[in-house]
């Protein structure tokens, strides 16, 4: 009797428990009102300080705000500052702040905000990877190395004015307070928790962190003391997908609204008849190129960079594998940048490759060829392989995952390599100086190790002329210099393919990702 | 017994000894460095060189491994060079995560893997038989990050039932818990048809038909009690690979546990985080061992656990 009645039970609860949890089983997982994003990696953190990845950028452009922004012009715009004095010799910026900004700790935002969130970049103590933005103001090298107790060029005459004196003048100067790292944060909340600061960031930005459950999802909300344009959103959900089929699968059945096209969906989206009508295409601030170690043999020899450049079928490739994603690019600058003219030179020409290989001591090169572990540039190395064999070089490639890879290119351990740049900021000094000048080689951004005196010459006049016109000129001078000279053989300007929900308005793709402040974007 | 446990817990210390060593000197030995990623482009020299000495990586590998033991030994398993975050908080966050996926796994492919397993042996060559055969063949060949995809297609793309991904209640651990369950089943059930045809040979089964035993009672209390013994040791191997996480499975279902943090680790040659992983990892296994080894001498009275006579 007991025993019967404790098996009717048990099979009364199993039945009712399934029968629940099959009621209670949706796939829909959102939030009314919310922008659902994803992101394909989990932020290192929201520290402005410390951010170097572009999740965790992307999200911080959310939360703070810097003395100036980019507006959907690429145009330099106020953002807490209100206006700002350049000195004629442009060494001298004074900042006159916006009054009435708030942190969400409702706080106000004074000037010496500013100097301590730029200072704590600049700490010798402190490890933040982004000290060469504010490397340029007067004093901030010695209070680096330690032997200045302040950085003399960065002073608050009163609670809303910021003077920022430089050494010598940087014409892109204020394009890099439009960068994370220039943000500015309350001394008083990273200060009482340095570590945590990166997780329960408090800012000035259109919304505020929520809740980040780590490696799961980042909610942020609205923030409704926001002295900008109040965004239309209750707030932003950000899911962490790293499988991009399983992003996929979120936006089709509606958890997520805006999802990068992978490459390898992209000819298949383009074909539905569903979401075709539904992508959205942006032009985005990069180069891809194959880079050539200039410092040693092969590659230290400009003729046997020609011969690869006349070698590859670069607009085929483009057309072809790459499904025409990207524009071909003419030199190392994207032509958003250029105010210059410029052709497309190294145009597909095997004779003409096949008669600089017949040069003596410039027969059976071989070439390892480094690249990373991705699907998409493994394809493109092999086609890449398939060119040069045909004008009779012998390409070894080798794949490293990232890690390694950087190291491998940083150590000049490659002859050849396929890397792309993308910009901090909108100025053609953020491609020629880092990839080219010969102060940077390696980590620096110039893993081509290139080296040419008028080219460094031209680069940093460019930097110091504050005439634009005189200043395109040098960067002009340089890049041609630099195609001439070809350390690097520019592909391809990628863009950005983007799935949006039919339900979401005014979604739009920014070339850089600090002008992304979620506030344009409705239902 | 406890002497028996004991000397298994004091074992694990020359264990973690060598493991650590030797996970550290092989981790050393791969290419890359975590310096480069942690500090994105553009960053000057000086800022590289802090960073190494801040993270130690300048000294040689020795006095490296030496400081980690230096470490553990205060009880701490450091921290994430990127985050900054105590690598023993968010094994704590994770470890339970992967738990709940591999209990839900374990509770999917137990019991289905034995009856198919039991069904086939009792329906040998049988067309039941032949079917769970190529099932299970399936089940083992089939990559997860297939199956684990169709099933994501099928069950939340068509059907509308469940969520893709995330990391929560039981809705989001069906599909990851079924995707990791399937090659479990499989094994299991071609290991549980094995045992319980050879058991099935066995005098004791003979002399009990001849007593007049049912058949049911036969299979169901003599051989299957015999016949569990194989199959324990496999669950015990199983959960412990779960346990230290399904990499594939937590990617694609964007699971939040040791899985994926040990990968992430791996990528960004994040070494705290590497070997605290490892660390935990090979504690997780040991411990799946004994309770595995305790389990034997409850299903085989024959099994003595005192530490000499097994």
């Amino acid at each position: 009797m007991t025993r019967t009645f404790i098996k009717r039970l048990s099979s009364i609860l199993f039945c009712t428990g399934l029968i629940s949890i099959l009621f209670s089983c949706s796939p829909i997982n959102r939030l009314d009102g919310y922008l659902h994003l994803r992101l394909a990696y989990n932020p290192t953190t929201l520290d402005p300080a410390f951010i170097v990845d572009v999740s965790g950028g992307s999200i911080a452009a959310k939360l703070f705000n810097g003395l100036v922004r980019l507006d959907n012009n690429l145009d330099i715009t106020p953002d807490i500052a209100e206006r700002w004095e350049v000195s004629d010799e442009g060494t001298l910026y004074v900042f006159h702040l916006k009054r009435g900004v708030v942190f969400s700790n409702g706080r106000e935002v004074v000037s010496s905000d500013f100097s301590n969130s730029f200072k704590r970049i600049l700490d010798p103590k402190g490890r933040s990877p982004n000290t060469w933005v504010f490397d340029k103001i007067l004093g901030a090298n010695a209070y680096m190395a330690g032997n200045a107790d302040d950085i003399t060029g960065i002073e608050t005459p009163d609670s809303h004015t910021l003077k920022i004196r430089l050494e010598k003048p940087f014409s892109p100067f204020l394009h890099l307070l439009t960068m994370t790292a220039a943000y500015v944060v309350p001394h008083e909340v990273y200060s009482s928790s340095e570590n945590d600061f990166g997780f329960h960031p408090v800012g000035t930005g259109p919304f505020v962190l929520e809740r980040w459950r780590q490696n799961s999802e980042l909610l942020l909300k609205k923030n409704k003391a926001y002295f900008g344009t109040e965004a239309n959103i209750a707030g932003i959900v950000y899911r962490i997908i790293p499988e991009d089929m399983t992003a996929l699968a979120e936006f089709e059945i509606g958890n997520i609204d805006a999802v990068n096209i992978p490459a390898s969906e992209y000819s298949a989206y383009l074909g539905s008849p569903t979401w075709n009508r539904h992508i959205i295409t942006g032009s985005a601030l990069n180069t891809y190129y194959l880079g050539f170690n200039c410092s040693r043999p092969p590659f230290d020899n400009v003729s046997l960079r020609k011969a690869v450049a006349y070698s590859i079928d670069r607009e085929k490739i483009l057309e072809g594998f790459f499904e025409k994603r990207g524009t071909l690019a003419k030199g190392p600058v994207p032509d958003i940048l250029r105010t210059w003219d410029q052709d497309i030179v190294y145009k597909y020409d095997p004779e003409a490759a096949g008669t600089i290989l017949e040069e003596p001591g410039l027969q059976n090169i071989t070439i390892n060829f480094y690249i990373t572990a991705e699907q998409e540039v493994a394809d493109i190395s092999e086609i890449i392989q398939y060119y040069l064999k045909k004008t009779g070089f012998n390409v070894k490639i080798k794949q490293l995952e990232w890690s390694a890879y950087k190291a491998a290119l940083n150590n000049g351990e490659a002859d050849m390599f396929w890397i792309s740049w993308w910009a901090d900021y909108p100025d053609a000094e953020n491609f020629l100086f880092p990839l080219f000048h010969s102060s940077n080689h390696g980590a620096g951004g110039n893993r081509t190790r290139y080296t040419n005196s008028t080219a460094d010459r031209m680069i940093t006049s460019g930097q110091t002329e504050l005439n634009a016109k005189k200043r395109a000129n040098y960067y002009m001078t340089a890049e041609k210099i630099i195609i001439e000279e070809l350390p690097l053989l520019p592909f391809w300007h990628k863009k950005e393919f983007l799935l949006i929900q039919p339900s979401l308005r005014a979604f739009v793709t920014f070339p850089v990702y600090t002008m992304d402040k979620g506030t344009e974007v409705a239902f | 017994m406890t002497g028996y446990v004991a000397r298994k817990l004091i074992l694990l210390v020359p264990l973690l000894l060598g493991i650590t060593f030797i996970t550290f000197l092989l981790t050393k030995a791969l290419p890359g460095e975590p310096v480069y990623s942690m500090v994105g482009e553009r960053a000057s020299p000086e800022t590289i060189d802090k960073l190494r000495k801040e993270i130690g990586s300048d000294k040689g590998t020795i006095s490296q491994y030496a400081g980690y033991l230096n470490l553990i030994l205060h009880g701490e398993l450091g921290r994430s060079y990127y985050t900054n975050r105590k690598v023993s908080e968010e094994i704590m966050i994770k470890l339970p995560n992967t738990m709940k996926l591999a209990a839900g796994a374990m509770f999917i492919a137990v019991p289905v893997g034995i009856l198919l397993g039991f069904l086939s042996a009792v329906r040998k060559n049988r067309f039941a038989d032949r079917l769970i055969s190529v099932l299970s063949i399936a089940g083992l060949s089939v990559p997860v990050f297939w199956s684990g995809l169709m099933l994501m297609l099928f069950f939340s793309l068509y059907l509308k039932w469940l969520p893709p991904s995330g990391t929560g209640d039981i809705r989001y651990m069906v599909l990851p818990a079924v995707t990791l369950a399937l090659p479990s089943v499989s094994s299991f059930a071609r290991i549980t048809r094995t045992a319980v045809l050879e058991t099935g040979l066995m005098p004791f089964v003979r002399t009990a038909t001849a007593k007049g035993i049912s058949k049911t009672r036969i299979y169901a209390v003599h051989i299957m009690k015999n016949a569990l013994l194989p199959v324990v040791t496999v669950v015990g191997l199983d959960l412990g690979s779960y346990l230290n996480g399904a990499v594939l499975t937590e990617t694609i279902f964007g699971w939040d546990g040791m899985g994926r943090f040990i990968m992430e680790g791996i990528i960004k040659r994040d070494y705290p985080v590497i070997m605290g992983c490892i660390i935990t990892g090979t504690i997780v296994f040991v411990l799946i061992n004994l309770v595995v080894d305790i389990a034997y001498s409850f299903i085989d009275p024959r099994v003595r656990i005192n530490g000499t006579d097994r």
